[in-house]
């Protein structure tokens, strides 16, 4: 099956936004869906009402994180450098992301690893970006046929510290890079679109890290695949 | 009746299961084409709700394969998906070889109006 018109006609920025358009309309059917059974239905209305508050909250967050790439890179909003730690930033991810993952029956796990040095960072671009990023990751953890789980983990390589998250969904990893790049401008592949998963979620967390001069990179850990950026310890840091 | 229900998004799943079930259906759920053609096997389904867009494999080379067992050639399928059928430029075929009934398109499609094509997709005496 082949569809009509082709992607590749449009611009980069056009791509992205029907990228960015297409991922948000699903929680906003999950919204309408959830509102008219609540509706149709009073007994089940509280938690249905829960679901909702975490279905707008993670695509407020996706939105925030585009908004906040598009000031930083348009320098409408400065970064402000500061020490952090990645493992304790990693807890702060993995706790804005938990009602969210809980509404998918998606576990998170914190691998925080040893002692690492701080890297000098903006900590919301980078909680942003890491934000953004898990909740691709439970979206697609979600559509595997076993229970999933999330890892979110850091540890030091020889190239930096590595914060990344994992999981063994086969979306996950090189499919989902290669579909945020395509949403930047390179080729899509035939029938693509009609392999599910979000990409502009990877697109605005690997946005966000460039501003930190980072990438995101595929990773594997524990035999998990995933997608993690490098970040590099400060030298002076290591002084204080 | 009984719906095989091929619905990636375990949410809007939950969603579209319990109402198709308050409309007196029996609901099974599959996330991928792969758990679809095994729950088609057990669930003996009467009608297929289907997304196109599947992990993995997506829902065209489902129905290839869900066709090519004699014993659920007859079974409608109702395509419930984010794709608009304005973009499936086969989509008579699709009716045509496949065995589609109706295309909807999940955002212009509520609860309601899934329950109705559905149960319009079968036959009155099931």
């Amino acid at each position: 099956m082949q569809k009509i018109g082709d992607r590749a006609q449009l611009s980069s920025q056009e791509r992205l936004f029907l990228g960015l358009a297409e991922q948000l309309s699903r929680p906003f059917l999950q919204i309408a869906a959830t509102a008219e059974l609540a509706a149709a239905d009073a007994a089940a209305a509280t938690s249905q009402w829960q679901m909702v508050r975490a279905i707008a909250g993670s695509s407020l967050q996706l939105v925030e994180s585009y908004g906040l790439s598009l000031r930083v890179h348009g320098k409408i909003t400065p970064l402000e450098l500061e020490p952090v730690t990645v493992s304790s930033l990693l807890y702060d991810t993995t706790e804005a992301l938990q009602p969210f993952a809980r509404e998918y029956g998606v576990e998170l796990e914190l691998e925080p690893g040893p002692r690492l040095q701080p890297v000098l960072a903006d900590r919301a671009v980078l909680q942003s970006a890491m934000t953004s990023l898990g909740q691709v990751f439970v979206l697609a953890q979600a559509e595997a046929d076993e229970p999933s789980v999330v890892r979110l983990a850091a540890h030091r390589s020889r190239y930096g510290i590595v914060a990344g998250l994992y999981g063994n969904s086969t979306q996950l990893g090189a499919d989902s890079l290669r579909r945020a790049h395509a949403l930047q401008g390179t080729a899509r592949q035939p029938l693509q679109r009609l392999v599910s998963g979000p990409a502009a979620g990877v697109f605005v967390a690997d946005s966000l890290l460039q501003t930190l001069a980072a990438r995101l990179h595929i990773a594997r850990y524990r035999s998990l695949t995933g997608l993690a950026a490098t970040l590099q310890p400060s030298q002076q840091l290591q002084l204080i | 009746m009984h719906v095989l229900l091929i619905e990636p998004d375990k949410l809007l799943a939950a969603s579209y299961a319990a109402a198709l079930e308050r409309s007196g259906h029996t609901v099974a759920h599959a996330v991928s084409a792969q758990g679809a053609v095994h729950q088609a096997d057990t669930a003996m389904p009467d009608v297929v709700v289907l997304e196109l867009q599947l992990p993995n494999h997506n829902g065209v080379e489902f129905l290839y394969e869900f066709r090519s067992y004699n014993e659920w050639l007859d079974i409608p399928v109702v395509l419930h998906t984010f794709v608009p059928d304005r973009e499936l430029t086969h989509a008579a075929a699709l009716g045509r070889e496949l065995g589609v009934v109706r295309i909807l398109y999940k955002p212009e499609t509520n609860l309601a109006q899934l329950c109705a094509a559905v149960q319009a997709a079968v036959p009155a005496n099931l």
